[in-house]
């Protein structure tokens, strides 16, 4: 019936696997785009979509499948073998050198030349014409740094689709386009021309007006093609968030809940938060749902004083506090304590032995003078541990040598230990397994049910959905919805995640 | 048995790795010195004695004493430069202010000590408020330190050592050598700084990652300024020994331990970018690189010849220690097995 299907595929891939150490990011992989074909690949954040990017762009290696690219085995080891091959991508983290101009970045990596020495008017005239031809209005002599979000993912995708490559992979092309009409012309150009592309992104109007077929990828599996246009959205969100794989549990509010607030949030502003007020009480878990960048990270991290707050309250048990760094925040009133995403740069102490790592945040408490006993430093490890699932065994082990989930049980087990009756956590379940996730999720349960507060953040919908009494949902740096446990719902939410509040099973999308 | 034995075994049977890889090392650094010693008599018959070893014990103390605060700064991923000029200083100050005069000795010796850990302090300001990088804070405070120095003496190092600090390095004390006893002390007291008080717990914590150390709420500033601080502490106190041990401070008296000082630090098995090491490791380096010298001194060889032999050597300690060489041994190990097979 589709006509792409019939001729030889541009690019097959079958099997594709990917791990980092201990965590999964691609598993047995499959996806075929045809000729002249534009392919939609779907997916929530984490789901392995930037690892697939990778691959197919020769940035990581994956472990096992078999990848053709018009029918020859595709393997490439760099970005540059991948361009020679005629596998281009747009990337959504830009590319570009920023304190270059824009005719230097249009011919990155090889300069023009004359006389064997870099050529800037060449470049300058080349790069000119080569725009004015895609219709952007961009001044070749300015560096990448002053020009707008805007400008610099028009460079970056007409450096890319200058290429005219046989793959073009596009990440998230529209996110920081005004009007993106061209783009679409574009494509539609280059797949009449006998071109396969790949579209990543996330407003389903928008693939649904470029794309023929797409490719869910949900915890780095991929889902079998789906034809576009016989699938409601409705089909495709299910596909995206996996209502087979949700844990159906809710949770129950904790006895210890009261309507006490412990932290008052209110208009909050700092870097990409946008005038934040919510109100966390004790006994409580208030989780947090967004799509990547809405400002989830710099709220997390005003909380904990790891970023400046320009404007708004911070209260804390009835008083204001002012934080200038993560120390200010853990001596407040009650304590609060922050576990942040990056667990390798930010998280664990590598070089240190697990026990260390754990009980650092009470020492003076298991010392005398100054001196630490190390019998009451064993047994506060001991018990830490335990309260974690974490073996004992572990606890003279460098952490550095464990594996994802263990350090993020004795990262959280270093947050309990500091005493805090307040807790944010971002992320806590990222990378690691459907055990040590369980663990983890009991052991905030139970921080909550002996009163203490816990503000989470997740990229996973049903993970909030059973481990949170209350949910803020943030876009674009505000807060557009808060939902009770009983009205939380994955379809509603993925629209509100998109800045769709109208419906959750009719029009979405197409919000720019 | 073996059978039962294997079945019980736990999946994940690593031990804690590190800690004896530390211990190994240390081992391996004392025994070499051992060995060097016991084999002295072939290079010449004078040495293999009870008094090269206390010869060994008497240099490797200023050594000691000056990398204990190395270290620690090594530790936080620093680097102090200074800790030359300020023994100089330390030794300069201890002739003139104290001099040959027993009675000031006990009021002044503490005041010195005290302005050293202050030089020492002014470069942990630089580094951890200002984020002036260590190694060039450093370096430009030694240069102020032994200008200064070289200003208040006018170039010529006048007074004479206290004589406690005489009694300290050249007396006996209960029948032993003091400066032994001393270093035994002064060892005991540095190690448990480092590896059992809460001080040192958020020092390593400061070196492991820096960042997680601010979120986890480690005072870093003020933790890194008493770091410095203790090795400015440490430096002038070496340099009051030397004066002890030399009988009078002279101008560049520190020069020659700056290198050693990090040498014995990273010989020892420290990581020089932080995070991990023991004093028990900096020990047996310092004592390493002592018996190598007075080794090498003792071969009659020229002294370019003596540079480029003690160079290679810890060159060599330290290939070892990094496993670069058991890895190309076994990468050659398996090409061999791979080109029989």
């Amino acid at each position: 019936m589709d006509a792409s299907s019939e001729r030889q595929p541009m690019l097959a891939i079958s099997g594709l696997s990917k791990a980092y150490g201990s965590t999964v990011a691609l598993e047995h992989v499959s996806i075929e785009i045809g000729t002249g074909e534009v392919h939609a690949l779907l997916g929530e954040n984490g789901a392995g979509k930037s690892t697939f990017v990778k691959s197919l762009t020769g940035v990581v290696r994956p472990d096992s499948g078999v990848m053709t690219l018009a029918g020859a085995v595709y393997a490439p080891r760099s970005i540059l073998e991948a361009r020679s091959r005629g596998v281009v991508a747009a990337f959504q983290e830009l590319s570009l050198v920023p304190n270059l101009s824009v005719a230097q970045n249009f011919f990155l990596p090889r300069s023009l030349k004359h006389w064997g020495l870099n050529s800037r008017l060449r470049m300058e005239e080349k790069a000119a014409e080569i725009l004015r031809r895609w219709g952007g209005d961009i001044p070749v002599r300015q560096t990448i740094e002053r020009l707008t979000l805007a400008q610099r993912q028009q460079i970056e995708l007409i450096r890319a689709l200058e290429r005219r490559p046989d793959l073009l992979i596009l990440d998230e092309p529209t996110a920081a386009l005004t009007d993106p009409g061209w783009l679409f012309e574009a494509i539609a150009e280059r797949a009449s021309a006998g071109g396969a592309i790949l579209y990543i992104s996330h407003r389903l109007a928008e693939i649904r007006q470029v794309a023929q077929r797409a490719t869910v990828l949900r915890n780095g599996r991929s889902s079998g093609a789906l034809r576009l246009a016989e699938a409601s959205d409705q089909d495709i969100f299910l596909a995206m968030v996996g209502r087979s794989s949700a844990r159906s549990g809710r949770p129950t509010p904790s006895a210890r809940r009261s309507d006490a607030c412990r932290l008052v949030v209110n208009d909050l502003r700092a870097r990409n938060v946008d005038g934040v007020s919510f109100e966390l009480r004790e006994g409580e878990v208030l989780g947090v749902a967004a799509l990547e960048g809405q400002g989830q990270r710099e709220l997390f991290r005003a909380l904990a004083g790891e970023e400046k707050q320009t404007a708004g309250q911070i209260v804390v048990e009835d008083r204001l506090q002012s934080f200038s760094c993560p120390r200010d925040a853990l001596k407040a009133p009650g304590g609060i304590a922050f576990v942040p995403e990056e667990r390798k740069t930010e998280g664990i102490f590598a070089s240190l032995p697990v026990a260390s790592n754990i009980t650092l945040p009470r020492l003076s408490k298991l010392s005398v003078a100054g001196v630490i006993s190390p019998t009451r430093e064993r047994k506060a490890a001991r018990d830490a541990a335990a309260k974690l699932d974490l073996g004992q065994r572990y606890l003279p082990f460098r952490i550095g040598a464990l594996s994802g989930g263990n350090q993020q049980k004795a990262i959280i087990a270093r947050a309990l230990m500091t005493g805090a009756k307040t807790l944010l956590l971002f992320d806590p379940s990222r990378g690691i397994d459907v055990g040590t996730k369980e663990t983890i999720y009991a052991a905030i349960r139970s921080f909550a049910d002996r009163g203490g507060s816990v503000l989470v953040y997740s990229s996973e919908i049903p993970e909030l959905i059973s481990l949170v009494d209350r949910c803020l949902v943030l876009y674009r740096s505000r807060v557009v919805a808060s939902l009770a446990n009983a009205e939380m719902e994955e379809d509603t939410m993925m629209a509100l995640l998109t800045g769709n509040p109208a419906s959750a099973s009719g029009e979405i999308g197409a919000q720019s | 048995m073996t059978v039962e034995a294997t079945l019980e075994a736990p999946t994940d049977t690593r031990r804690a790795a590190r800690f004896s890889g530390e211990a190994l090392t240390a081992m391996g650094l004392f025994a070499l010195s051992a060995g060097m010693v016991a084999a002295s008599p072939l290079i010449s018959p004078a040495l293999g004695s009870w008094s090269q070893i206390y010869t060994i014990l008497l240099l490797v103390s200023f050594l000691l004493v000056i990398s204990f605060g190395q270290g620690l700064v090594i530790l936080t991923g620093g680097l102090d430069l200074s800790v030359g000029s300020v023994m100089m200083l330390g030794g300069v100050l201890t002739t003139t202010w104290i001099g040959g005069d027993s009675a000031t000795f006990w009021g002044v010796m503490p005041v010195v000590l005290a302005f050293g850990a202050g030089i020492g302090a002014l470069n942990g300001i630089g580094v951890a408020m200002v984020g002036i990088p260590p190694f060039i804070m450093t370096m430009g405070v030694g240069i102020v330190t032994a200008s200064l120095a070289l200003g208040y003496t006018g170039g010529t190092t006048l007074g004479a050592a206290p004589p406690p600090l005489l009694l300290l390095m050249k007396g006996d004390i209960l029948g032993a050598p003091s400066v032994i006893v001393f270093v035994l002390l002064f060892c005991l007291v540095a190690w448990t700084l480092q590896s059992r008080t809460t001080f040192g717990r958020k020092v390593y914590a400061i070196g492991s990652s820096r960042r997680a150390a601010r979120i986890a709420g480690v005072p870093i500033v003020s933790t890194t300024i008493l770091v410095y601080a203790t090795s400015g502490l440490c430096a002038t106190l070496s340099g009051a020994m030397l004066v002890g041990y030399s009988n009078g401070a002279t101008l560049r008296m520190g020069d020659p331990y700056l290198l050693p000082s990090i040498a014995a630090v990273v010989v020892g098995g420290s990581s020089i970018l932080g995070g991990s090491g023991n004093f028990v490791n900096t020990i047996c380096g310092a004592l390493f690189l002592a018996t190598l010298e007075s080794l090498i001194a003792a071969s009659g060889l020229g002294q370019g010849w003596r540079t480029i032999l003690s160079g290679l050597i810890i060159v060599g300690a330290l290939l070892v220690q990094s496993g670069w060489i058991s890895g190309v041994f076994a990468s050659v190990a398996r090409r061999v097995r791979g080109a029989g097979g």
